[in-house]
């Protein structure tokens, strides 16, 4: 008895030490997360009428906002890009984490490279991009001869952006992916190349099982900061040019809805739609993840 | 043993905490922060700084650079927190939203011991209106004030064989003008791009028409002159010599002017001093004009020009604002406007200190025609705003843009740029 009421005294005064230790991570996500978040959707049932002054209006911002045919354009917008970027940049950043996973040769040269992109500044990366890209005088129409407007034409503007995302991405991704598949153990491979699978075999069946849970997570990352895409397109398309109403993603309207119109109300009401969205796509993940990532071994 | 350390990290701890408290004033020295937005701007304004700090030397003020746009995210949310800089320059597009929430301090009176008519006896009314608030108080100093000119490349026009712009230029004149110069020279002839107070404002007022009515309560595009000299503007994409909109998203006209592409375009007076000294090899090459005037104004005599300015503010309830009052007075005296107009960055407001400016372009041996500046601010017509403009402003624009590329008419792009204008406004003066 004796004892274990000492224990208990020590335990708990284990415990108080436990709840000091988490205290500043758990008041920072109080304090800069889930405060702004709540102020949030209270400022989406508001009307802001300037410096700090809110008006509660209902659901009047979102009645409006969900009226409005460049929300709705956003929106779509917003998935589109999500479909050009995430599945092909997933699928290239996994090649090149193969290929820096194989033996050859300057291979430390070749991570550095991949991974260079993630350590400029955006703003630097779409300056650069915006030069190649340049309709009448960028390298990329020089070079194959071409004259489309690439973020201009509001048909091919989007593609560029997304061009841009997978190129700045690829390497964080890829570094991730390395991580995981030098996970897999060698014996794998030795023993299937013993029964006579090849490379492809091998891939299906060891490598991308092996890698899904890994795989799975940068999927989730990579598709929730495409649904928050923001500074690239705002720094690739400027207001006044005329393609914009094309590329302009949810984040960016939220930005020029808050920001430059200053009604911070509807700007709100935009995020948590955005919040909303990033739920569903989640939800629908982790549901899907069942059929194909592979959590044993 | 254990207490040992745990003293030490508290000590630790205090000093950190005792030397964020230092950060204050250990000199005993009033500390100001003053916020700009023009890099170009920073010397003109440290200089009056010292000049200020040499007379009081328990000042010391310190000069911060922010770009436009952060500029007015930072300030907004500084009010709403009450933390604004001590001394910031206040610009038309926003003084009115800040004075009617009360964010700026009144300078009505400010200078009542020295001259209760100071304001009226050295500025100018549109440096004046400038500065004036909702209610028609001060609530600035005058900092300068600005016009828009035409930039035109004289060796493309030498090369076409057309006579430079004079003072009895038109629409027409700059017209013919380009088609030559694109015929003989395969560049751009006058660079027509979307742009309110560079672009089309000025070609509205000539044209005799309006962006906002006089009381400012509704938009002027539903009137005749507005939407003749918008057809005309927007027109001059459709020409050959004329590059359209989405050449403009990806090369402005200043790049394509001084890259010798295009022959004309229209350029703040604020910029031209960066503009000499960037492009040192287009020295001699190119010259500045007054801008065209309407040949068939629906009514007055076809010349305007959009003239702006700015002026030095300081919050309402910030806690150096007897010291940032006083240094805000100095910045309006003939002393402090003569030294901010010498360094060719901008025109002080003040009556009778503009030719510093002047002359520090001659100073460096830049030959502009810089007396257009003088004669265009006869007939400058000031910048236009309302309270709602913030709101109105990314709308508009957004509708242009479709009016631009073909996706709007141009009868419903305008009845829509009306029609947001007034919308917004309403909504505004419904709610005060």
């Amino acid at each position: 008895m004796n004892k274990g009421a000492k224990l208990s005294a020590a335990a708990k005064r284990e415990q108080n030490w436990a709840y000091i230790m988490v205290a500043p991570t758990i008041i920072g996500l109080i304090v800069l997360n889930l405060w702004p978040f709540v102020q949030t959707l209270y400022t989406s049932f508001c009307e802001h009428l300037g410096f700090g002054h809110y008006k509660f209006v209902g659901l009047q911002n979102y009645i409006d906002v969900f009226q409005r045919p460049e929300f709705w354009r956003a929106t779509w917008n917003t998935i589109y890009f999500c479909i050009l970027t995430v599945p092909l940049g997933l699928f290239l950043s996994l090649l090149v984490a193969m290929l820096l996973n194989a033996k050859i040769k300057g291979k430390g040269a070749f991570r550095t490279i991949f991974f260079l992109p993630m350590v400029c500044a955006p703003a630097a990366v779409t300056m650069v991009w915006r030069w190649i890209f340049n309709g009448e005088y960028g390298i990329l129409n020089q070079a194959m001869g071409t004259h489309v407007g690439w973020i201009t034409d509001p048909n091919v503007v989007m593609i560029a952006c997304a061009v841009v995302a997978i190129w700045s991405n690829i390497g964080y991704d890829a570094v991730l992916l390395l991580a995981g598949l030098q996970n897999i153990s060698k014996s794998y491979y030795e023993a299937a190349s013993i029964d006579g699978a090849n490379k492809v075999t091998q891939f299906f069946h060891i490598t991308l099982p092996m890698v899904s849970p890994t795989l799975f997570v940068v999927m989730i990352m990579r598709l929730m900061a495409s649904v928050k895409v923001y500074d690239l397109i705002y720094m690739m398309v400027e207001d006044t040019n005329p393609a914009v109403t094309s590329v302009q993603s949810l984040m960016y309207l939220f930005y020029r809805e808050s920001f430059v119109a200053g009604s911070r109300g509807s700007g709100s009401a935009i995020v948590i739609w955005t919040v909303l969205l990033i739920g569903a796509v989640t939800i629908i993940q982790f549901v899907g993840q069942k059929k194909w990532v592979n959590y044993d071994v | 043993m254990k207490r040992i350390p745990r003293a030490a990290a508290i000590a630790l701890a205090l000093t950190l905490l005792l030397s964020l408290c230092g950060c204050g004033a250990a000199d005993g020295k009033t500390h100001l922060t003053f916020q700009i937005w023009d890099v170009y701007q920073r010397d003109s304004m440290v200089a009056i700084c010292d000049a200020y700090t040499a007379k009081n030397p328990d000042v010391v003020i310190d000069v911060q650079v922010t770009s436009w746009n952060e500029y007015w995210t930072k300030l907004e949310a500084a009010a709403e927190s009450n933390t604004m800089p001590d001394i910031f320059w206040m610009h038309t597009n926003q003084i009115l939203y800040y004075t009617e929430f009360g964010m700026l301090a009144d300078v009505t009176n400010l200078y009542d011991d020295v001259d209760p008519s100071f304001y009226q006896e050295h500025f100018s009314e549109i440096s004046i209106g400038n500065a004036q608030g909702f209610d028609g108080k001060m609530y600035g100093v005058p900092k300068d004030k600005d016009n828009i000119v035409l930039c035109y490349n004289k060796e493309m026009f030498d090369a076409a064989g057309v006579s430079y712009p004079d003072e009895n230029w038109t629409w027409d004149d700059m017209v013919s003008a380009s088609e030559k110069i694109h015929a003989a020279t395969g560049k751009y002839g006058f660079m027509a791009y979307n742009d309110d107070q560079m672009g089309y404002w000025n070609f509205v007022y000539q044209a005799g028409g309006c962006i906002l009515t006089e009381d400012k309560t509704r938009g002027g595009f539903d009137q005749e002159g507005t939407r003749k000299a918008m057809d005309f503007y927007i027109g001059m994409q459709k020409t050959d010599w004329c590059p359209d909109q989405t050449y403009f998203a990806e090369t402005t006209p200043q790049t394509t002017f001084f890259s010798e592409g295009g022959a004309m375009f229209l350029e703040g007076n604020w910029n031209l001093w960066n503009d000499v000294t960037s492009f040192p090899d287009m020295q001699g090459k190119w010259d500045v004009a007054r801008l065209p005037k309407c040949p068939d104004p629906v009514q007055g005599d076809g010349r305007a020009t959009i003239s702006n300015g700015l002026c030095y503010s300081t919050a309402a309830h910030g806690k150096n604002r007897e010291a940032a009052l006083d240094v805000i007075k100095f910045f309006g005296t003939e002393e402090a406007q003569t030294i901010a107009s010498s360094y060719g960055a901008a025109i002080s407001a003040y009556d009778g200190t503009e030719q510093a400016y002047f002359d520090a372009f001659a100073k460096e041996g830049y030959d502009l025609d810089l007396e257009v500046l003088k004669e265009q601010f006869e007939y400058g017509v000031q910048s236009v705003n309302n309270s709602a403009r913030p709101k109105w402003k990314a709308p508009v624009l957004d509708e242009l843009n479709k009016v631009y590329n073909g996706q709007q008419s141009f009868e419903a792009g305008m009845d829509n740029i009306q029609e947001i204008i007034n919308t917004e406004t309403a909504k505004k003066l419904a709610n005060e």
